[in-house]
């Protein structure tokens, strides 16, 4: 990508929108990965020759695929509403969560994940618990008694406010708690799962979050990881500079490792080259510096009480 | 560089009167010998290169790798290409397509209302607000023929371009498309047996970032396939050698060299490559003539001349 004048980077050029290019710089476009790699690795002097360029646009693009799944740090936010049926569907470009939050009275309650499950396919069934089908074949479905009690705040959840009952399991109808008789139940809280916050689980076939019935008209914030390919269009494709000579390398390896006639060491090498440079990165993208260690140095004399 | 060939040839051949070639012959193996010769400029380029890999090459003077570049890049030719749909038609002197450009930033396209011989007129275009400047170029298709040109004064509806075209002045239905000059992108070519599969990917498939192509015979299927409006595909390719014409008139009942026809066609290969010319004439005249000292002797010298040459 071009170098651009101060015009262009903060105000774009006085047309369009005027933040496209607003941090561009940290960036490098798969577009200038690809055609530099084409241009100063592969060649007939070159350890990679007579390769197609899209061989070297699917590794290129697969190394910003997993670095993005854990490497690059790099999360996207979205905030959303949760109505009635207590659930949201999954961002399009969603690939795995890093923390689900309520945000209410300016403050973020991170949820936790029920471990146990909130929700189910109901298949009906006749008198005799045979499944049911419809002309087609297809098991008929319905509303799980899972689901129903979840919507209807029936399902069980600890309860944490103060007084006698503090850590039982009980239901939350309308905002208010309904408790079994204390009778045989478990003594003490189960620590594990024992959260004042609204729990989560996500349905991933399906690509929603069910939420609990506390989640109901609540404001919702999701981290989430993608992969980077922006939806498929390539030229938004673009991946943090300190990734980009591991790009490179993790290309190189890709390519040599699966091509037929290359020596074992040449690959061994391409790889060691792949893997310090990941390191690399990942330190440089850690941000350990000074500044930040002195930051939490700062609070080793802390007194805990 | 023709003539004196051919007075080298006929001064070898012809030393014991062992035969005359005419004018039309000539030609016939000069053309032969030509291609040969230009054929053989790829194999000793890839010669080269495992030799240069060899670290068995020279730098400077001594690249002969660059030389036969130089020699190859003389029959580098550029050209638009015209299309129905996604199909672009290839030139037909074409001997190796080396790159296919596709110009990526469309501006403005449409059919005019009015043309002159250098003006493009679309009444209720606003070519401006679309972006158009000068430089721009400006494809313009008329009676299956495209015309290319850039554009030195521009308004909302009307186009001036550099250069007086021979698209039809009168017209008022040409199909027109502009594009930004230095926006474009290299198309790859694909094999058919890949095509197929590389386009149902979800991670490779061509897009207007990394268009690619297929080739049947003369022409090429552009992917992705909206790429279809008109001039938007340009190639640079090696075009075969013309064929040679040693062109004359006669003079007291001989043919004399007459450099000043129109149809005259001078050898392309380089000078150097005189000797080795002369001697593959030679032997299609030895074996024209039916004379095997011309064919041997013609046979010797081109083994030499290609040995010095590697």
């Amino acid at each position: 990508m071009a170098y651009l004048t101060g015009y262009q980077y903060y105000e774009n050029g006085g047309s369009g929108q005027e933040d496209a290019n607003w941090g561009s710089y940290q960036y490098t476009t798969l577009e200038d990965i690809v055609n530099n790699f084409m241009l100063m690795y592969v060649g007939n002097d070159k350890l990679v020759n007579n390769v197609e360029r899209y061989n070297v646009i699917f590794h290129a693009k697969r190394a910003i695929q997993e670095l993005n799944y854990d490497a690059m740090k790099e999360t996207k936010i979205v905030e959303l509403t949760v109505c009635d049926n207590l659930r949201i569907v999954l961002p399009s470009d969603f690939v795995n969560w890093v923390r689900i939050s309520l945000y209410k009275d300016g403050t973020l309650f991170p949820l936790t994940e029920n471990i146990q499950t909130n929700y189910a396919k109901s298949y009906l069934q006749d008198n005799d618990c045979r499944v049911l089908f419809d002309e087609d074949g297809d098991i008929l479905t319905g509303t799980s008694f899972l689901d129903g009690d979840r919507l209807d705040g029936l399902s069980k959840t600890p309860y944490l406010g103060s007084g006698r009952m503090k850590g039982n399991l009980g239901y939350n109808i309308d905002g208010k708690w309904v408790f079994d008789y204390s009778v045989g139940t478990r003594f003490g809280l189960n620590t594990e799962t024992a959260n004042v916050n609204p729990t989560f689980k996500i349905d991933k076939k399906s690509g929603v979050v069910n939420f609990d019935s506390q989640m109901a008209d609540q404001t919702v914030v999701i981290e989430y990881v993608s992969d980077g390919m922006e939806s498929g269009s390539d030229v938004s494709v673009s991946v943090n500079k300190m990734f980009e000579e591991y790009i490179y390398a993790y290309i190189k390896y890709a390519i040599l490792s699966s091509k037929f006639n290359v020596q074992d060491y040449v690959i061994r090498r391409a790889q060691k080259a792949k893997s310090a440079l990941l390191r690399n990165a990942r330190i440089r993208i850690s941000n350990i510096h000074p500044g930040r260690l002195l930051m939490n140095l700062r609070s080793q004399n802390k007194w805990l009480k | 560089m023709i003539n004196s060939v051919r007075q080298s040839v006929l001064a070898i051949a012809n030393k014991h009167q062992q035969g005359y070639i005419t004018p039309a012959d000539f030609n016939l193996y000069a053309k032969q010998a030509q291609l040969d010769i230009f054929e053989d400029y790829f194999y000793r380029y890839n010669q080269w290169i495992v030799r240069q890999n060899q670290r068995a090459s020279g730098s400077g003077y001594a690249d002969i790798l660059k030389n036969l570049e130089e020699v190859i890049d003389n029959f580098s030719e550029e050209k638009d290409l015209e299309n129905v749909g996604n199909k672009y038609t290839l030139p037909s002197d074409y001997y190796l397509i080396n790159k296919l450009i596709v110009k990526t930033n469309l501006l403005a396209s449409g059919t005019t209302t009015s043309t002159t011989a250098v003006t493009l007129v679309k009444t209720g275009a606003t070519f401006v607000t679309d972006g158009v400047v000068v430089g721009d170029q400006v494809c313009v298709i008329d009676d299956s023929v495209l015309y290319v040109a850039n554009i030195t004064v521009i308004t909302e509806d009307t186009i001036i371009t550099d250069s007086t075209h021979q698209w039809n002045s009168n017209s008022s239905n040409l199909v027109f498309a502009i594009y930004k000059s230095n926006k474009f992108k290299e198309s790859e070519r694909l094999s058919h047996t890949k095509a197929t599969m590389l386009n149902a990917s979800n991670i490779t498939a061509p897009n207007i970032t990394f268009p690619a192509y297929t080739q049947s015979g003369n022409t090429v299927d552009v992917f992705p396939v909206t790429l279809t409006n008109v001039g938007q595909i340009k190639t640079q390719y090696i075009r075969k050698p013309k064929d040679p014409n040693w062109t004359y008139q006669i003079v007291a009942g001989d043919p004399l060299y007459n450099i000043g026809d129109p149809s005259h066609q001078d050898l392309e290969i380089p000078l150097t490559d005189e000797p080795l010319i002369i001697s593959k004439i030679l032997k299609y005249v030895g074996i024209s003539i039916r004379e095997a000292d011309v064919y041997k002797s013609a046979q010797d010298s081109e083994i030499k001349e290609q040995q010095k040459q590697g």
